[in-house]
């Protein structure tokens, strides 16, 4: 089969349940839908985050996150794959990522989704600036993503914590 | 261009703005205090023995700019409409950035307000950091920009990294590229900390084809692009993640950026 993988980066906002229906129409084969989206919390490196800026690479971001999520379709057995990324200037509460794995069986769309966002985090390159009532600040990356990413690299199916 | 300060006899003068018109005065000001990274650190983590650092010396800042006219003997009292105090934590270079705007409706200028306000904002995070660091450095402290008057506007311009085009076989900067050469992209906190986006380059200027030769002759050019040798930059070629001993050719776009936080 060839993959069904679905990329986009957007300044528009979109919805928690975004591509749920659209995967799933008039399909009867897919056994498991795991989603993730991730929000914008108002705390962070400062305790009150008014806002943050996101900026990326246009077209290495693309790329990159299709590569993601072809590795993961060949890592595991996927019917669909979507990735959904915000960039420009969004709020708190504000969904800015969402990942969405369609599978036969749970376990493989559990693993793939979790493995996406792993590597969304450490390869795709976003950078996000904080807004705070202190000022502006580049949001330094973080150690355990690392750690996370890293995880997969010596598993067949998926990480032992 | 004369010096309002001073009378025809020379002497000290307080100008009469009585008759001037009221106008919306506006004016920024910046300035930094450099600082260990220890020292960095602990005020991020709000471990500093004195306290909430930031927020005492905005408070100090905003004070201060009211009682300009009681530090600099001729500058007249104000009743500013508007202070505002910001702070940008800086790890990278080990420093805070104070920036300060202050507005008016009035008869004169405001940049001394904004201009004691960033240095007593600096002399203040002295004050609240000085049990662990004397090293500490106040510098750069400058006006932004002004707004109305009968002066007109004011606005600084950012150094420039590298004056005109280079002549044939030389450095340019910019979106001109002569062959064979390569366009350079910053991104992100790189971006700001450079102070351009893009720059081409020849490839003649590399002591090597690759990306170290790139680094090398950037900081040649000016010595903001030496932070392109930090640990944290990363670099891609055409959109391709690469590394030091990567390649360089005609036509390439070499990326550097800092570390991805993205999701």
């Amino acid at each position: 089969m060839t993959a069904n993988i679905c990329v986009k980066v957007q300044s528009e906002a979109f919805a928690m349940d975004d591509g749920y229906e659209n995967t799933l129409h008039q399909r009867t084969d897919v056994g498991a839908v795991v989603s993730f989206t991730g929000l914008v919390r108002d705390f962070n490196e400062t305790p009150e985050v008014i806002g943050l800026t996101l900026e990326h690479y246009p077209g290495m971001t693309e790329r990159t996150l299709m590569q993601i999520g072809e590795q993961a379709w060949q890592r595991w057995s996927l019917q669909a794959v979507r990735i959904i990324h915000r960039v420009g200037y969004l709020g708190p509460g504000d969904p800015i990522v969402r990942v969405l794995v369609a599978s036969a069986h749970r376990r493989d769309a559990f693993n793939a989704c979790d493995f996406i966002m792993d590597y969304l985090k450490t390869q795709a390159p976003f950078w996000k600036k904080e807004h705070s009532h202190q000022g502006a600040y580049w949001v330094k990356e973080r150690h355990p993503d690392q750690q996370d990413a890293a995880r997969w690299e010596s598993l067949v199916d998926g990480p032992s914590h | 261009m004369q010096l309002t300060h001073l009378n025809t006899h020379g002497e000290a003068n307080m100008v009469d703005v009585g008759d001037k018109r009221e106008t919306r005065r506006e004016a920024v000001a910046s300035g930094r205090i450099m600082m260990q990274p220890e020292t960095l650190q602990l005020l991020s983590d709000g471990a500093l023995p004195k306290g909430d650092v930031l927020a005492t010396a905005r408070i100090a800042g905003i004070q201060a700019a009211k009682r300009t006219h009681e530090l600099i003997p001729l500058c007249h009292a104000l009743a500013l409409s508007k202070v505002a105090i910001d702070f940008e934590v800086d790890h990278v270079e080990g420093c805070i950035k104070v920036s300060a705007l202050c507005k008016l409706n009035g008869r004169t200028g405001v940049e001394m307000e904004a201009l004691t306000a960033v240095s007593v904002a600096c002399l203040t995070l002295y004050d609240m950091c000085k049990a662990v660091d004397k090293e500490m450095r106040i510098e750069a402290v400058q006006l932004e920009s002004k707004r109305g008057g009968v002066r007109g506007d004011y606005q600084r311009e950012p150094a420039p990294i590298v004056t005109g085009e280079g002549s044939a076989g030389e450095v340019s900067l910019g979106v001109r590229c002569v062959s064979p050469c390569v366009r350079v992209k910053f991104l992100a906190e790189l971006r700001e900390r450079v102070g351009q986006s893009d720059v081409a380059i020849n490839l003649d200027q590399l002591p090597s084809r690759d990306v170290a030769g790139l680094k090398a002759a950037l900081a040649q050019l000016d010595t903001r692009f030496g932070v392109l040798s930090d640990q944290r930059t990363l670099c891609a070629i055409n959109q391709v993640m690469a590394n030091d001993t990567s390649r360089v050719t005609d036509e390439d776009e070499v990326a550097f950026f800092p570390p991805v936080t993205g999701g």
